[in-house]
């Protein structure tokens, strides 16, 4: 062990005292601060109000301090303290305006995460804390709860010959949904725990229905998301509050409501048709985190410039050693050579590290300050996701470095290593994001390449209500932050082991 | 620890090639060993072999009865000059020699001390890359010296020195036998030896031709003749003739003696009362000597693939 | 300059590695395309993808093996001492580069249409899996198509104008590996930056200086008319880079010490 602390200063020492090495790794980090300046710098959003500038309308945040889009008909009442909610859902269909190939018939479909269903809510104000069992357009019966958390329930459709009922139970800060296809044996979808129910809270029945979403190939590689507007209706009879609750009309809200499309005004508004017993309402819009504005890290967009110059650094710590003749000195002096080969592991994914959080912890607060400078929205996160990303990418940039220096002492020649090292990491992302390759092949690139490990940038995950196209061009990848950092470490190790191995069998 | 260096039955082929071919010696301390031989003999290859660079098909080398790769602050038993070449030109020689040291586990005073021997002070703190050849054969020299080992194995040394450092080197290479270090000092020409080496192992083709004292290798190569110089040179002949001698005459006043000491040709001379201007004793130089073995045993063969 | 010629091509075809670089140009030119196209799946609805391009985006890969192979055969020797060797035997400094250029653009052309040919074989045995039929009404990219011949015929050019830049690099850098990851950076990172800008109008600007994109439009033989450039300006752009280095190369040869 002291003897390894031996080598690593002595490759500490050899590191340092090699000017061009040191400025490599420097320049490394400042190209990447500088390459996010001039981005953020150069991105501005300005919105007016006939000629006078106003500031830009920002969506409305959840109860976990996430951006959240939060549009759907609500007819409610109030109920104070706990009680029940039960309703009959007879039918639920909808409309997809305008959809492709050609964009010019308007065309009868519900769509897949359309919701009608029960829902209690602290209060008709967007982003508010709430609780809904619905039916989904296709997915079934969903319990979801402030946005990020959501149960499945039984699969299926509705129509009047297999309605659905649904149940949400309050006790408290606990409800329960319940669902039944007679409304005589009930089955129990879930428990939700929104954060925030105030003891008078809003309760009844909603419909939404978000955008329909297509996907085009881009005309420069990638591709391009077209959202359609949609709407969906819901039928319910058999409506019963029990509990506490006012009584009298409903209440009726366009909860975020947005000025009526042509086929709102033309066609069918949103709003409630009572007729007896059924309510039939119409409703868009959508219940789920906004995945609308700018993903912090979108401003480590020098990141792979830095990454090159650093793989450059760290293949040289070790050809450079052989193209010198510099190595049989380093093993005279150290001839346990996996302990010397640990020990240049350290020093090189240590100097990476280094460069790269230096980089991160400079460029992600700096660029996203002058970004909401600019007028642009950048999606807040908690605390310790903008950590995760900060120190997160540090260490896939530690990390690439030790996989580059065992690429070198694997292959010995300088370029050789650098085509090899940039190939697994730089050109998936290029190849998943910037090409024309199929998106199928794009996921599996970022799951089993070592590119895998840029992963931890994400900071806006992909929730299972959110609509939309989760595609890695858009900073989606197709393993958890964690996941894909692991499969780097896998491969780094990996590769040490095989340069491990080979410089103990190859003659210096 | 006993510091020799044990060489035994090495074997090692590069494809086709036969690079050692059962190379053994052993080296002993407290006096300067040569190791000598044309290029391509695989001196080189046994240094590398010592020290761990290289891994022999068959055989072993031990440093002190260890395998080197074995021990721990390498640099502390044995110093190794390989090839003085190999340097980042970037760095500067101190900062070559500080990161070795820091290797070992050594202080950094340590660095300059060794660089004050070598002389090289003054120039520590430029590029390596700017170094001559000579100046990058002191830095290696003061690598090999600066864990301040038992064993030293220097590959080469003279190579690209000026006079003036081949003078320094052959004392500096002395002092340390003297010291009682081993000190193992391969070059393909035996002259740049003479006067330094005590003890030579002499190889060729991948194995030893002659390992044995400098003293021997003379005696062996020099053939016991003696010359006389006298004006009455018909006189000395038929004295020597009856002592047993094989007399020659030789140019001028000059008679050429074998087979009788010249200790014993001056006796038999003064006894008979012979008059004579000088007697000298051939002796071989070690050149002679290795030029004799090599000439019957080393035929190197450039080119030669088998 | 036939002499020269002749030198910087033996020097070429006894380097060590070349034969294994462009074995690599090849292999790594078909094994991504065979990836590429394996994934694709269409339809008989259809499908968005442009067969010719699926078939030839291994050169994508393929280009980095051309600008190690050289930066290693030809550049190499301006980071050892060997430059000095070469020019002790043709001291016209600029003759040298010229030598290097054209015998480096020739290997990479000949290496570079097997490449694509392999490519576009490779394509033709992958795509029919994909969907890609005569009888889907995506008939498979072949050689006795106009368009493809084009994008073929300029893939190849698009290989030679990159080892152009590689060889201009090295000379400029004198280090092999620093010239590698400066080419691969200049090659590489464009086209990610391009799509990490969020307005249209400097996405186009960034798309019209990046070497890689530019010069791969010339594959595309579908929606044409949404590229910024067409194919031949794209790639002449490629080739103001090649230019735009090899020029300063030259003079810093010329001027340098060795």
């Amino acid at each position: 062990m002291r003897e390894f602390g031996y080598l690593l200063r002595a490759e500490w020492t050899k590191f340092r005292t090699l000017r061009g090495q040191l400025v490599a790794a420097t320049a490394a980090a400042v190209l990447v601060v500088l390459l996010g300046a001039v981005f953020a710098a150069g991105n501005h959003s300005s919105c007016s109000e006939g000629p006078k500038e106003v500031a830009c309308p920002t969506p409305p945040l959840g109860p976990g301090g996430e951006a959240v889009a939060d549009t759907f008909y609500f007819v409610h009442r109030t109920l104070s303290g706990d009680g029940t909610v039960t309703a009959r859902l007879t039918s639920l269909t909808g409309v997809i305006t305008y959809p492709p190939p050609n964009h010019d018939t308007i065309v009868p479909r519900v769509e897949g995460l359309a919701r009608a269903g029960l829902m209690v809510k602290a209060g008709a104000r967007p982003g508010a804390s709430y609780a809904a069992l619905a039916m989904t357009g296709t997915h079934g019966v969903r319990l979801a709860w402030d946005f990020t958390h959501e149960v499945a329930g039984a699969p299926g459709r509705v129509s009047g010959a297999a309605p659905r009922w649904l149940r949400l139970v309050r006790a408290g800060d606990t409800l329960t949904g319940y669902e039944s296809v007679d409304g005589h044996r009930w089955t129990r979808v879930g428990v939700a725990h929104p954060a925030a129910l105030p003891r008078s809270v809003q309760v009844g029945l909603f419909v939404s229905s978000p955008g329909d979403v297509t996907v085009e190939q881009g005309s420069l590689g990638g591709s391009i998301e077209q959202l359609r507007f949609t709407q969906a209706t819901g039928v319910f009879d058999r409506v019963s509050v029990a509990g506490t609750a006012a009584g009298g009309d409903w209440r009726r809200d366009y909860v975020g409501g947005h000025a009526a499309t042509d086929w709102e005004k033309y066609h069918r508004p949103p709003g409630l048709v009572a007729s007896g017993d059924r309510l039939t309402i119409s409703g868009s819009g959508e219940i789920a985190p906004s995945t609308d504005g700018f993903h912090l890290e979108g401003v480590l967009s020098g990141l792979y410039v830095g990454l090159i110059v650093l793989i450059v650094v760290a293949v040289l710590a070790v050809t450079a050693e052989y193209r010198r003749g510099v190595i049989a000195t380093t093993l005279v002096a150290g001839p346990r050579r996996g302990t010397v080969l640990a020990a240049k592991a350290v020093v090189v994914g240590a100097v990476g590290f280094v460069a790269g959080l230096v980089a991160t912890a400079v460029t992600v607060p700096v660029g996203v300050h002058v970004l909401r400078g600019n007028g642009i929205y950048v999606l807040p996160v908690p605390l310790g996701t903008e950590l995760r990303v900060v120190v997160g990418t540090a260490a896939v940039v530690g990390l690439v470095s030790v996989l580059a220096l065992a690429l070198g002492a694997v292959f010995r020649r300088g370029p050789v290593a650098v085509i090899a090292a940039v190939a697994v990491t730089v050109l998936p992302v290029l190849l998943a994001t910037a090409s024309f390759v199929p998106e199928g092949l794009s996921r599996w690139l970022l799951r089993i390449t070592p590119a895998a490990g840029f992963a931890v940038q994400q900071s806006i995950p992909v929730y299972p209500n959110a609509v939309g196209h989760h595609s890695p061009v858009d900073g989606y990848y197709p393993l958890p932050p964690w996941a894909g950092f692991a499969v780097l470490c896998g491969f780094a190790g990996l590769a040490l082991a095989l340069a491990g191995y080979l410089l103990r069998r190859r003659d210096a | 620890m006993e510091a020799t260096i044990e060489v035994a039955g090495l074997r090692k082929r590069y494809g086709r090639t036969v690079a050692l071919d059962g190379m053994s010696f052993t080296v002993t301390p407290g006096r300067v060993t040569g190791f000598v031989g044309p290029n391509g003999a695989g001196k080189s290859t046994t240094m590398r072999t010592i020290v761990g660079l290289d891994a022999p098909d068959a055989g072993h080398a031990l440093v002190g009865g260890r395998v080197y790769r074995s021990l721990r602050r390498p640099l502390t038993h044995v110093g190794a000059l390989l090839d003085a070449a190999a340097l980042s030109p970037g760095r500067t020689g101190r900062n070559h020699l500080l990161w070795l040291a820091h290797s070992q586990g050594l202080p950094g005073h340590r660095v300059d001390e060794v660089l004050d021997e070598v002389g090289l002070s003054s120039a520590a703190r430029r590029r390596a890359g700017g170094y001559s050849l000579g100046m990058r054969q002191r830095l290696g020299i003061a690598a090999a010296l600066l864990g301040d080992p038992p064993v030293l194995l220097l590959d080469e040394p003279f190579n690209g020195l000026d006079p003036e450092g081949i003078v320094w080197i052959r004392g500096l290479l002395r002092t340390l036998a003297a010291d009682g270090r081993t000190v193992l000092v391969s070059s393909h020409l035996m002259s740049e030896l003479e006067d330094t080496a005590e003890h030579l192992v002499v190889v060729g083709r991948g194995r030893v031709v002659t390992d044995a004292g400098v003293a021997e290798l003379v005696a062996a190569a020099s053939d016991g003749r003696v010359t006389l110089r006298t004006a009455a040179r018909a006189e000395a002949m038929s004295v020597l003739a009856r002592a047993g001698a094989t007399v020659a005459t030789g140019a001028r006043d000059t008679v050429t003696v074998t087979g009788l000491p010249a200790d014993r040709v001056v006796a038999l001379l003064t006894e008979h009362t012979v008059p004579f201007a000088e007697v000298a004793a051939h002796r071989a130089s070690l050149s002679e000597a290795y030029m004799e073995l090599t000439r019957d045993a080393v035929e190197f063969r450039p080119g030669e693939a088998r | 300059m036939r002499r020269a010629l002749h030198a910087e091509w033996t020097k070429l075809a006894t380097a060590r590695g070349t034969a294994w670089l462009i074995f690599g140009i090849v292999a790594a030119t078909a094994a991504l395309t065979a990836a590429v196209d394996a994934t694709v799946r269409c339809t008989a609805l259809g499908c968005d993808q442009d067969p010719t391009r699926l078939s030839l985006t291994g050169v994508q890969l393929g280009q980095a093996v051309v600008a190690g192979l050289a930066i290693l055969a030809a550049g190499g020797e301006f980071g050892t001492g060997m430059i000095r060797t070469t020019l002790l035997a043709v001291p016209r400094r600029t003759t040298v580069l010229a030598a290097k250029a054209t015998v480096v653009a020739g290997l990479t052309a000949a290496a570079g249409t097997v490449a694509v040919l392999a490519s576009l074989l490779v394509a033709r045995l992958v795509l029919p899996t994909a969907g890609f039929t005569a009888a889907h009404g995506h008939p498979l990219p072949s050689l006795t198509a106009g368009g493809t011949v084009r994008a073929a015929g300029g893939a190849v050019l698009y290989l030679v104008l990159v080892a152009l830049i590689a060889l201009a690099t090295a000379t400029l850098v004198r280090d092999s590996a620093v010239a590698t990851g400066a080419v691969l950076a200049l090659l590489y990172v464009p086209p990610v930056a391009v799509f990490l800008v969020s307005d249209p109008d400097w996405q186009t600007w960034l798309w019209r200086f990046s070497p890689m994109d530019t010069g791969l439009a010339i594959l595309s033989t579908t929606h044409l008319a949404d590229l910024p450039l067409t194919g031949w300006a794209g790639l002449a752009v490629t080739a103001g880079w090649a230019v735009a280095l090899l020029l300063p190369a030259a003079a810093l040869l010329a001027h340098r010490d060795p």
